[in-house]
């Protein structure tokens, strides 16, 4: 008699790789239906779970592609980066790496950061919550002492870059769009901030010294280092109006003294 | 170790996303929601927040689909701590999972799967109920599930495994009246004998579902009204156990709310016969 390791084995392989050795060795019951007929219920369960938990995350990427080649994507998606954890919601985190090498998605060059773009959505979706930056406490601190301080991103921010116009795709394929689908592929890339606001996610436009400010911030540098770094790739970076426009919009939630990891918020 | 605080012996339904505005904002007349413990398996974010707003306005039961309680894999314990963590978070009134499995060497099919009723598959169950158990501090209810296959090395039946693991753990039962019909027919028993096996103390709730008739098997969709037989088989399942907790689940081709509250009010109708008579 097989071990219960052996059964759930076979089990694998012969819904999921079709191996026909492992079916006859799981000894099934045939009754009024064939073994091979009751293995393909469950393939057809288990791919249709992850085909419709990773539409639910990836509606732009189903969109572009199609149904079928969306559906034989997620089906060689499975097999190849299977589910790792319980919780199918939270599967799909290597399908952009996926397609980036998957041989029929070769003609659609920019796949791969859209789902990278949905992505970041889907996890913004779900991330920590944040109380609103406290202001009052950042006048506390003396001027001298604010270049040290470091500046939190909410827990949901990510940041997604691209050489195409990522954003514009996504934009034209939402539901409910209406007007000039078209995008121009040679219209230029999107380094985009993804993050939840108040009343859900937000994408945002980042020119190169805001994407500079803020990724340094994301890497735990000094409010000085941040924008050091910003001016060195636009010389006519803004402090004061990025702080501003990050405070009130909340990209940013808190500060911290160097030395104080208590008041930051865990990413 | 006691249960939560006991759900009513009231008909209730699946809370699926998207009657989640609409449960918050009407606040319809129901005994109480169930939710899949995995949707809310996250860190903050506007579907964990409604949660935490309906759970004051209704119990909640948190029904678990992905911790593969019959895997041959040890225990997945991420996954036990982000249910302890929501648990700590929503205080459910009833924690249930499924006895089946779903992960073999790290890889989750996320589905539920078949076990074979062997002497091992039990022990394997109850080991993992009772680490559950422990690490929740809480009984757990499991619940019987469809198959579309049965193995040849079954030692038992489905109703004796079943009956066998709240016995060995003291874990509660979470009665699919819909998975009985569907492997009665599927695997040609009479779902009575199958009823007649199960320790009634030990149920704690009941699912009631629909399923599809089209092909050779009978398929657990969770996409249609309760079925005649399915009806007909819940009254039996009342009439042996006493009233019990009911749900309604649903979950392909999600219909309007109504349609929920209409199938919970058959359910209730039924449960309150049930009163009728033991009073």
């Amino acid at each position: 008699m097989p071990s219960l390791r052996e059964v759930q084995r076979g089990f694998v392989a012969a819904t999921m790789f079709d191996d026909t050795g492992a079916l006859a060795g799981l000894g099934i019951v045939a009754g009024a239906l064939d073994p091979a007929a009751r293995i393909a219920i469950y393939r057809n369960n288990v791919l249709g779970n992850c085909r419709k938990a990773l539409a639910a995350t990836y509606p732009i990427v189903q969109r572009l592609v199609g149904s079928p080649f969306f559906n034989a994507a997620i089906d060689a998606f499975v097999r190849a980066h299977p589910s790792p954890l319980g919780d199918v919601n939270r599967y799909g985190r290597e399908l952009a790496r996926f397609l980036a090498a998957y041989p029929p998605a070769q003609d659609l060059p920019y796949l791969p950061d859209v789902a990278r773009l949905e992505w970041a959505i889907d996890q913004a979706n779900i991330a920590a919550d944040a109380s609103p930056f406290d202001t009052t406490a950042l006048r506390a601190v003396p001027a001298d002492a604010q270049g040290e301080l470091r500046l939190v991103l909410h827990p949901s921010a990510q940041f997604v870059a691209s050489p195409y116009p990522i954003f514009h795709i996504w934009q034209v394929n939402q539901p409910g769009h209406t007007g000039d689908d078209r995008v121009d592929l040679g219209e230029g890339g999107d380094t985009l901030l993804v993050r939840r606001a108040f009343d859900g996610v937000v994408i945002e436009r980042l020119a190169a010294g805001e994407h500079a400010f803020l990724a340094a911030l994301a890497g735990n540098r000094s409010l000085n280092e941040a924008t050091e770094r910003a001016c060195r790739i636009d010389p006519s970076f803004d402090l004061a109006g990025a702080l501003k426009l990050h405070v009130t919009a909340g990209s940013l939630v808190a500060f911290r003294a160097p030395s104080d990891a208590s008041l930051g918020i865990s990413r | 170790m006691p249960p939560g605080i006991p759900l009513p012996p009231f008909a209730g339904i699946g809370l699926r996303s998207p009657h989640v505005a609409q449960v918050r904002r009407d606040r319809p007349p129901l005994g109480w929601l169930e939710v899949h413990s995995e949707n809310y398996f996250v860190d903050g974010g506007p579907a964990l927040a409604a949660l935490e707003a309906i759970r004051t306005d209704y119990p909640v039961s948190l029904h678990g689909v992905g911790l593969s309680l019959g895997s041959a894999d040890a225990l997945d314990t991420g996954h036990l701590a982000q249910l302890k963590r929501l648990a700590a978070r929503i205080e459910p009134a009833l924690i249930s999972e499924h006895l089946c499995w779903g992960r073999i060497d790290g890889r989750h099919l996320n589905d539920l799967l078949p076990l074979p009723f062997t002497d091992e598959a039990l022990g394997v169950c109850c080991d993992r109920i009772d680490a559950v158990q422990a690490a929740l501090g809480r009984v757990l209810l499991v619940e019987n599930v469809s198959a579309y296959l049965r193995f040849t090395s079954d030692a038992m039946a489905e109703w004796e495994f079943v009956a066998a693991v709240a016995q060995r753990t003291g874990c509660k039962l979470l009665f699919d009246v819909n998975n009985v019909y569907v492997n009665a027919i599927n695997h040609g028993f009479d779902p009575r004998v199958y009823l007649a096996a199960i320790p009634g103390e030990a149920v704690a709730e009941i699912h009631l579902a629909g399923f599809d008739a089209s092909g050779p098997c009978l398929i657990d969709t969770h996409g249609t009204r309760v079925a005649p037989p399915v009806w007909a088989l819940y009254r039996a399942t009342i009439d042996r156990f006493g009233a019990k907790p009911t749900l309604i689940e649903w979950d392909t081709d999600l219909p309007g709310l109504d349609v929920l509250r209409d199938e919970a009010a058959i359910a209730q109708s039924i449960l309150k016969e049930a009163d009728a008579v033991a009073a």
